[in-house]
């Protein structure tokens, strides 16, 4: 196999991972980004609303970081580190200060300063925007700003496949151009896994399509743990069938909820905050008025705005009248926007430290939402997901310089290893018959949103799981049409299923487990949160097919735990 | 209230292409419903009925920027349009979709950008903000209309359709082609960039090759409105310091306008001709106008509008 040497290789080319590049290659060390898909095109660019940050001088003057620090950990639900969420509140002015240096175009206040805005659970508003492509504008600029580097190589449309190990230590990974299907072993001396989330999972998420969960699969084939991997944030109101988002803002402007009778459903579950209720108390309620036949066919319900008048819904909710008409054929002056909850964001990822490294392998480091630095807990807060993937990209890159500063290389030869990992792929394919990655992942997409989904319960848990085994078994026929080495999405998206089986399985398992409802995490038959015996976080390994799970304390430095209420 | 919605049987043909087999057409049969949008038909296709067709989709949000194909002959945003809204504006459920012009293709739909990529590296795709900022000594401040006039510009997704349906791209190699353009000018015109006058060598030659055909302004998803940046870009020539000769020809055009217009209410082609490219080139192509017959068009004399002094008021900005 062919082979090419880094210091670093970072697999993503999302806000975290080039974030990361940026800060180890203004160090002096060359750094490869491999990246499924042209840098600008990362789910990154998909974050709407804003970058939350305190910012000195610029915030309102009862503000401090200590609130938005707190915030963030009620926000999770205790689950936080609170460490994490005291570095993340420090450092977010710097960041926003840096983007805007680097030429981010955020809103303006009339005397030239950054514009801010309120979001759901800040005590006071924090968030930064650019219009409503706050996500997409400060990925331009990283890309922009990293792309001039000497030392980054971009390596975009490249499928990073598999982690190569010795006994202690991360080597490097096997790669393939995806335009010609030659692997490649890139060999570093330490890995950064920035490659996202894994909506992809669910059969309704408002994840791009490449959100396969990759990288934490390659970690758990690597040995490496996952750290609450139950925790997947839905949102209730995604655009059927499209399944982008619809702002929570559109019920915060007066929006109701409405079943095929027309009624306000909401009143059943959430007497009084109706349509207002929390994103779990909604998506639940929308899927039980589904279930018991008072939604629309194809299964969502209406978000009726029509009552507010053309003026105000086309001056207040100009966004969720757009998406409505661009992406559904929908005019919302006029007719309700079907809406249904989807998969949003995924809390879990590869277990790292605030420096962004892992314990289980040497060299092996992981930021954003492949990783759970823990600052998001049990449920992230709006704005929290851009700013984390800035500072904690930022942090892991420089503790990437720190650990190769005192690098030492090892003796070992491991090219032996990159054969075998090169040969996993082609294992995952290599049959002349038998099952299709399309019906496997449209399988497995189902069942983790029935029964991994919203409501989970020990019932559903168990059957998904049995399902995911069957499926992992259905797997190891998988057969791939295109014969052609040009550009074969066939074989890449049966490593993907691949990919999605393991992870799914860590998710079953790990959420059949914590027997409380904590955020996200919600459980008919266990519906209070329990500090007593869950506030901790899950650690899981996966061993062929067994999930191991372990528990380790979270960290809490000033905030004692109490009851969450809004 | 109810939301009505009906499941339709479309025929979609796809274009399909690989360097093994060429290019051939291939027909997909499936029901989709009033919301449903190409990048969705497309998923569907590869999973439930055809995995080797190969296409580049992500967001479906028209924030990414991959899904860049022609459909109906027209070149859009796969997830930015509705299958059922093609059925409507074309009268038939059979719908073609090919990928992009101007590109090499690849495999089926996916082809190959980098010349795409290419373009926008050229115009130094990046801020270059002042040493005493970058350390944190100095703070940008940004008046809140500077910043809405170039998000405008800035919100271009390198999708690469205006570059596929752009004329001047295909007939000259010098023209950075129109998505290029945007990019350039939103940093060109951004106040916190300090290498202005590097951006007028590199943008404005290019700028006056633009034909304004206005297809990037047409096709473009984000309205980024190429063809406005590349005007904007072109009123920097009155600061620039060096000028190309295109440069040179495209501002005495712009010049013989005004003053035939200025003089007559008219257009006046002859005159305009004349100072434009100065009488030994307009011989040159005065004899190719007598031979195809078309010399008495050149030279028919214009008489002045009546309001010509109100004309001449406007023009002078009063």
């Amino acid at each position: 196999m062919e082979k090419v040497n880094y210091d670093v290789v970072v697999i993503g080319a999302g806000l975290a991972g080039l974030m990361a590049s940026h800060e180890i290659a203004s160090a002096g060390y060359s750094v490869a980004v491999i990246s499924k898909v042209f840098p600008t095109r990362s789910h990154s660019s998909a974050a709407e609303g804003g970058i939350a940050a305190y910012i000195d001088g610029n915030s309102d003057p009862n503000d401090n970081p200590d609130y938005m620090a707190y915030d963030t950990i009620k926000g999770g639900d205790y689950l936080v580190d609170q460490d994490a969420a005291e570095l993340l509140a420090y450092k977010s002015g710097e960041i926003v200060r840096i983007l805007e240096s680097w030429g981010t175009l955020f809103n303006r206040q009339p005397d030239g300063r950054i514009a801010v805005r309120y979001f759901g659970g800040q005590t006071y508003p924090r968030t930064r925007f650019v219009g409503d492509k706050t996500g997409m504008a400060l990925l331009h600029t990283v890309y922009e700003r990293t792309s001039g580097l000497e030392k980054v190589d971009f390596y975009f449309e490249w499928f990073a496949w598999e982690l190569v190990r010795d006994e202690s230590r991360v080597r490097g990974v096997v790669a393939f151009d995806m335009r010609n299907m030659i692997p490649v072993f890139f060999k570093a001396k330490a890995i950064v896994i920035a490659s996202g989330g894994m909506g992809m999972l669910y059969k309704h998420t408002t994840n791009s399509y490449i959100n396969t969960g990759d990288g934490y699969a390659m970690a758990l084939r690597a040995g490496v743990a996952l750290k609450d991997p139950e925790f997947v944030q839905f949102h209730p109101t995604a655009l059927y069938p499209s399944d982008i988002l619809i702002s929570e803002a559109a019920r915060g402007e007066g929006g109701i909820l409405r079943n095929n009778k027309g009624e306000r459903f909401m009143a059943r579950y959430a007497p009084k905050k109706l349509d207002l209720a929390p994103r779990d108390i909604a998506s639940r309620a929308i899927l039980t008025e589904v279930k018991e036949g008072r939604g629309f066919p194809g299964g969502y319900v209406g978000l009726d705005l029509t009552h507010l008048g053309e003026e105000y819904i086309k001056e207040r909710l100009a966004l969720a009248y757009e998406a409505a008409k661009a992406f559904a054929g929908i005019d919302a002056t006029k007719e309700m926007i079907p809406v249904r909850p989807a998969q949003h964001y995924y809390m879990g990822g590869i277990d790292v430290n605030i420096e962004g490294r892992n314990p289980d392998i040497i060299g092996l480091f992981a930021a954003g939402e492949a990783a759970c630095v823990s600052v998001h807990g049990a449920n992230r807060l709006g704005s929290n997901s851009l700013l984390e993937t800035l500072v904690f990209g930022r942090e892991t890159g420089r503790a990437v310089v720190e650990f190769l500063k005192s690098y030492t290389e090892p003796s070992s030869d491991i090219d032996k290893e990159s054969e075998k990992a090169e040969q996993l792929a082609y294992d995952v394919v290599k049959r002349e018959s038998g099952v299709h990655f399309g019906e496997v992942v449209n399988k497995l997409r189902e069942v983790m949103w029935e029964d991994v989904g919203v409501f989970r319960n020990e019932d559903g848990m168990k059957n998904a799981i049995s399902e995911i085994l069957k499926l992992r078994e259905m797997a190891k026929d998988t057969y791939v049409l295109d014969k052609s080495k040009v550009y074969n999405t066939e074989f890449y998206n049966a490593l993907e299923m691949k990919n999605m089986l393991d992870l799914a399985l860590v998710i079953a398992s790990t959420a059949l487990n914590r027997k409380e409802s904590r955020g996200a995490h919600y459980r008919l038959d266990y519906p209070k949160r329990d500090d007593e015996n869950w506030l901790k976080h899950t650690i899981a390994y996966l061993r062929g097919n067994t999930v191991e799970i372990t528990y380790k304390p979270v960290k809490i430095t000033k905030w004692k735990p109490e009851e969450r209420v809004y | 209230m109810s939301l009505q919605n009906e499941e339709v049987e479309v025929i979609i043909k796809v274009k399909r292409f690989s360097p093994e087999k060429g290019n051939w057409w291939q027909e997909y049969k499936l029901r989709v419903d009033r919301f449903t949008q190409f990048t969705e038909a497309l998923r569907r296709i590869k999973t439930e009925q055809d995995p080797t067709l190969a296409y580049r989709a992500s967001c479906h949000m028209t924030v990414c920027g991959s899904c860049g194909m022609k459909i109906n002959g027209e070149p859009r945003l796969a997830c930015k349009t509705l299958v059922l809204d093609m059925v409507k504006k074309y009268e038939s459920n059979v719908i073609t979709i090919e990928p992009m012009d101007y590109f090499k293709p690849i495999k089926d739909l996916i082809v190959d950008l980098d010349d795409f990529y290419q373009r926008m590296y050229k115009v130094k795709p990046r801020l270059y903000p002042s040493e005493q900022v970058l350390k944190g000594e100095a703070e940008h401040r940004l008046k809140p209309e500077d910043q809405r006039m170039l998000w405008k510009f800035a919100q271009c997704i390198w999708c690469g359709l205006c570059v596929s349906s752009c004329p001047s791209v295909r007939n000259d190699p010098e023209f950075l082609g129109p998505a290029a353009h945007a990019k350039g000018f939103r940093f060109l015109a951004d106040p916190r960039d300090t290498i202005t006058e590097e951006r007028e060598k590199i943008l404005l030659d290019s700028a006056w090759r633009c034909t304004y055909c206005y297809m990037c302004y047409n096709v473009c998803p984000r309205d980024v409105e190429p063809v406005t940046a590349i005007k904007k870009t072109r009123a920097y020539t009155k600061i620039a310091k060096v000028k190309t000769p295109v440069i040179e020809t495209g501002e005495k055009h712009t010049e013989a306008v005004f003053n035939s217009i200025f003089e007559s209410g008219k257009i006046e082609e002859a005159k305009v001709y004349l100072s434009t490219y100065g009488l030994i080139g307009s011989l040159r192509d005065m004899i190719f106008l007598l031979k195809s017959g078309k010399l008495n068009y050149a030279l028919i004399k214009e008489k002045p509008v009546e309001n010509i002094t109100e004309v001449r008021k406007i023009l002078r900005g009063e």
